[in-house]
């Protein structure tokens, strides 16, 4: 069976995939590339957020009662990051490739250091706790994430 | 459960940043201590300058980043809160400082009072650090390779330490005692297998990271930490039953091990997304062709050991492994991580939004200081082989890379600070 942890932690990899795209459609100068690529990449990591906060961060905290631990932190990363994207694709419709570069540096750590916490201590405590109904949140966050 | 609790508790930037600030200093006294010495000081692995020297680099500058950085990673990696951080981080800044300046001028001056000092400084302080760890780690399951490599990097750090600081007793107090095994020994588990396993614990996390390469495989990643330590465990046990063949066969497995560890992250850098090559991409790939120079060096002496009677072999092979790679890597990371963390507390502080991490910490210094440091590393490689020509060089020019390290941080540190003024009288 697909653990949430498996599960999230691949749609991480697959969104990390889309951010290279970005990135390599600039290494070889190719700035519409990237700015399509940066709306892909832009587009999976806000629905992955999404299944987060309407999906699996409610089970989670309906499960444990712990509604301003862990969840509440990451809600307050993922805007972060939300604001990053901004910025991001801002300095790219602009055509600002160093200022994208400043901005993409800045994103990829948080985006990174943020998928570490939970793919090593959020997630392994959702399957932990929603033992009983991770089969049923998988398919439904699958069902979200596939939508967008 | 405690752990996750809390795992949004970053701790503040004072707590790393005293580390990551006074490390660079304790890198150009090593340097000036070269230049005042010259040549004299690679005439042999114990001359006391050279120790002195060594120590400034293994304790002031890579002690003292690595243990700084490890009170901000734990919450991060493991969701592991030491208890009052800043609090930590001043008494350990204090005593690996005081302990590092200490052994440095007992080496230096030939005090045997000063050598004890130190000895107690350092084993007192990183033990008091190994203890608030322990705690923060006690019920934190080993989920990821990384977390369970953190776990054994510090119990090997408390064996190297402890190594170190039964050393440094001895010539304090003339024990008899096989120092020339001891030395040995402690530098395995300092470098080995303290400082391989928190790197590979590391790069398993960084190397993704920063590069966007694919991540470690995992079998070889939960595997490299626990055999390093082994490893270093036969060659203790080696030691102790007075066994050369055990010795040398747990010499050659350590440095096996490092070299697969190496060769596998250059493969993985080989594939990595990013658009361009910066500075820390370079430092690491120095670092690793480093690496795996010296640990061929090493391997070569266990099966050929008249090779390490030449006094230039064990010197050649620590200015390969400290500053050719750990500093490398240590430095390549600190570019990475102190704009990162200011830029993260300048968000946290309601300055939004805050400065990209460029315009913290341009590109063009880094390059600059790491073509200083390339060239003080080709230097005192040279140094080895003409030491009355090239040693003092090879002194001032580290200074200069430490120097320009230095200044590189805290250029970075005063712009994080006139942006949380601008953001506090917003």
């Amino acid at each position: 069976m697909t653990t949430i942890r498996t599960f999230m932690t691949d749609d991480h990899r697959h969104c990390d995939d889309l951010f290279a795209e970005a990135e390599q459609a600039l290494g070889s100068k190719n700035l519409s590339a990237a700015q399509a690529a940066f709306a892909h990449f832009r587009t999976a990591m806000l629905a992955h957020f999404a299944g987060e906060e309407k999906t699996l961060f409610p089970a989670f905290e309906e499960c444990t009662g712990m509604r301003m631990g862990p969840t509440q932190v990451m809600r307050m990363e993922h805007d972060q990051m939300r604001s990053l994207f901004d910025e991001a694709a801002d300095a790219l419709a602009r055509g600002e490739v160093e200022d994208y570069f400043g901005v993409a540096e800045t994103l990829l750590i948080m985006m990174q250091q943020h998928n570490m916490k939970e793919e090593n201590i959020l997630y392994p405590m959702c399957d932990q706790h929603l033992a009983d109904s991770a089969a049923q949140l998988v398919a439904q966050l699958e069902g979200e994430l596939t939508e967008a | 459960m405690q752990a996750l609790l809390s795992f949004d508790k970053a701790p503040p930037f004072a707590a790393p940043l005293r580390f990551f600030l006074t490390a660079p200093i304790f890198a150009m006294l090593a340097g000036l201590l070269l230049a005042w010495s010259g040549g004299e000081m690679l005439a042999s692995r114990w001359m006391p300058d050279l120790l002195a020297a060594v120590h400034l680099l293994t304790i002031g500058f890579m002690l003292q980043i690595m243990l700084g950085a490890m009170i901000q990673i734990l919450p991060v990696v493991a969701g592991a809160n030491l208890a009052r951080p800043l609090r930590v981080a001043s008494w350990l800044h204090g005593g690996l400082s005081t302990g590092a300046i200490l052994l440095a001028a007992g080496f230096w001056f030939g005090q045997p009072a000063l050598l004890s000092a130190a000895a107690l400084a350092l084993g007192l302080s990183t033990f008091a650090f190994l203890g608030a760890a322990g705690r923060a780690l006690s019920g934190v399951p080993s989920t990821s390779p990384t977390i369970r490599g953190l776990k054994l990097a510090l119990g090997a750090l408390a064996v190297a330490v402890l190594l170190g600081a039964v050393l440094a007793l001895a010539l304090a107090r003339g024990w008899p005692l096989p120092i020339m095994h001891l030395a040995d020994l402690h530098a395995g588990w300092a470098l080995g297998a303290w400082g391989g396993t928190l790197l590979a614990a590391m790069a398993y996390v960084v190397v993704p990271m920063f590069q966007l390469t694919p991540g470690y495989p995992a079998r070889p990643s939960w595997w490299f930490p626990g055999l390093l330590i082994a490893l270093a465990l036969t060659w203790g046990a080696a030691v102790i039953g007075e066994s050369e063949w055990g010795i040398r066969a747990a010499q050659g497995g350590m440095a096996l091990v490092g070299i697969a560890f190496a060769v596998l992250t250059l493969r993985l850098q080989g594939q990595r997304r990013r658009a361009r090559a910066d500075v820390t991409y370079r430092y690491w790939q120095l670092g690793l062709y480093c690496a795996i120079f010296a640990l061929f060096q090493a391997l070569t002496a266990t099966i050929v050991p008249q090779l390490a009677e030449w006094a230039g072999w064990s010197i050649l092979f620590g200015i390969l492994m400290v500053v050719g790679a750990f500093m490398s890597f240590i430095v390549g990371m600190l570019y990475k991580i102190v704009p990162f963390l200011a830029w993260l507390h300048l968000q946290n502080a309601g300055c939004v939004p805050a400065p990209a991490m460029n315009k913290l910490l341009a590109d063009a210094p880094m390059q600059r200081q790491w073509q200083a440091h390339v060239l003080a590393l080709i230097l005192l490689l040279g140094a080895v082989v003409l030491p009355d020509l090239l040693a003092r060089l090879a002194g001032l020019a580290l200074a200069v890379a430490a120097g320009g390290l230095f200044y590189n941080l805290l250029a970075a540190v005063r712009r994080y600070r006139t942006y949380l003024e601008a953001a506090k009288t917003r």
